[in-house]
């Protein structure tokens, strides 16, 4: 178990009659207990920059699908500019929360909740010939073998950047989970998403088993100048 | 009438070496160097309700100005937690002792910040929330 301690202290001596001072100090700890987060993105800086103004572009900071939902999970970010003008604008899914101006800093929780991934089964049958292709997701496997379990083996055994998946020995399905739920207009995952190169009759169809629903807690970050602005931050999760 | 916020994060086993981070902000107006002027102090309320209660009224003028919110949840209880939500948006849970900071865009008047003591029963007793609201120009008692 990890101690991880925030504290903040806010204080002014003008802005009331009285001075303002209030300090407090949190350890972070798992959801409803007393276990310390153990986990952290470790603190990272970026530059955002783009072309020009009208090619700003909003930044993903943290993609809900990558931590626990409903997690005790924490998240700081600092807008490094030194220019007081310059601001981040800090959005959690279409949410605005604030503006970060130049030297601002906040930090919240996160309940990081994603919406459901798109899941789909490839079945390998038929005839297929050693040489023989399939390709999805910009990945192609050639086939080393006739025999659909050992294709099957050879899919799941690729890596594809959008998706994940799942496979049983001597069976000749894989379960394909996509990474993340990040797009309202979901459809089902169909046969002709692959592409398939057989010398035989082989086939790779695919069923669909869940279409997906967006995430719904990303949080983004949107720079308000296009000439350079950074930001540190850093998560620290279930 | 400077008002400053510091951040410190600490942890001396989270990583294979010691994580600290420390920053501090003075609180501006938007876009200067002019300080914020208004708050409306530090203010408590004992939250019984599972469902969200408005802790901050959005204000629609004080779109595009600076605002800092901060909330914490002064609970003794570590499983007792506020749910805190801007608009439609849940933004996280505040567990006992938790505590957050952050800017405040009023983009428009359904912005408002809202809490829900959402594992309140009759038998947890009352969360303690206090919060407070640092910010320029508007009067935000007049809108609440």
């Amino acid at each position: 178990m990890a101690t991880t301690i925030a504290q903040l202290t806010l204080t002014s001596s003008d802005l009331l009659s009285d001075n303002l001072a209030i300090s407090t100090a949190a350890t972070l700890t798992g959801a409803g207990n007393s276990t310390g987060l153990t986990q952290s993105s470790g603190l990272t800086r970026r530059k955002m920059t783009a072309a020009n103004a009208a090619a700003i572009q909003a930044g993903v900071l943290y993609r809900a699908g990558d931590y626990t939902a409903n997690a005790s999970n924490k998240f700081y970010v600092k807008n490094m500019s030194t220019t007081a003008a310059e601001f981040f604008t800090v959005t959690i899914d279409q949410e605005e929360i604030g503006r970060l101006y130049a030297g601002d800093w906040m930090f919240m929780p996160w309940n990081a909740t994603s919406g459901t991934k798109r899941v789909g089964t490839v079945t390998i049958a038929g005839t297929w010939a050693a040489g023989d292709t399939w390709e999805f997701d910009g990945i192609t496997m050639t086939a080393a073998d006739s025999t659909t379990a050992n294709i099957a083996a050879q899919i799941d055994a690729l890596n594809y950047p959008n998706w994940t998946t799942t496979f049983v020995a001597t069976e000749s399905t894989i379960i394909f989970t996509e990474r993340y739920a990040s797009s309202g207009s979901y459809t089902e995952l169909v046969t002709a998403d692959g592409a398939l190169n057989t010398a035989g009759n082989g086939t790779a169809n695919i069923s669909s088993a869940a279409v997906g629903s967006k995430s719904e807690s990303d949080i983004s970050i949107r720079p308000s100048v296009h000439t350079g602005m950074t930001y540190e931050t850093i998560l620290i999760h279930e | 009438m400077a008002t400053t916020a510091t951040l410190t994060i600490a942890s001396t086993d989270i990583a294979g070496d010691p994580v600290t981070v420390s920053k501090q902000a003075t609180l501006t107006k938007a876009g200067s160097s002019n300080d914020l002027d208004q708050s409306t102090g530090l203010n408590r309320v004992h939250l019984r309700s599972v469902t969200q209660k408005t802790l901050l009224a959005a204000n629609a003028e004080g779109n595009d100005l600076a605002a800092k919110v901060y909330i914490i949840n002064k609970s003794d209880d570590a499983s007792l937690y506020i749910t805190v939500a801007i608009n439609a948006q849940t933004t996280g849970k505040l567990y006992g002792g938790d505590f957050m900071f952050i800017p405040w865009s009023q983009t428009d008047t359904d912005a408002s910040i809202k809490v829900a003591a959402t594992n309140w029963t009759s038998s947890t007793g009352d969360i303690p929330v206090e919060y407070a609201l640092f910010h320029e120009d508007t009067d935000f008692l007049t809108n609440a």
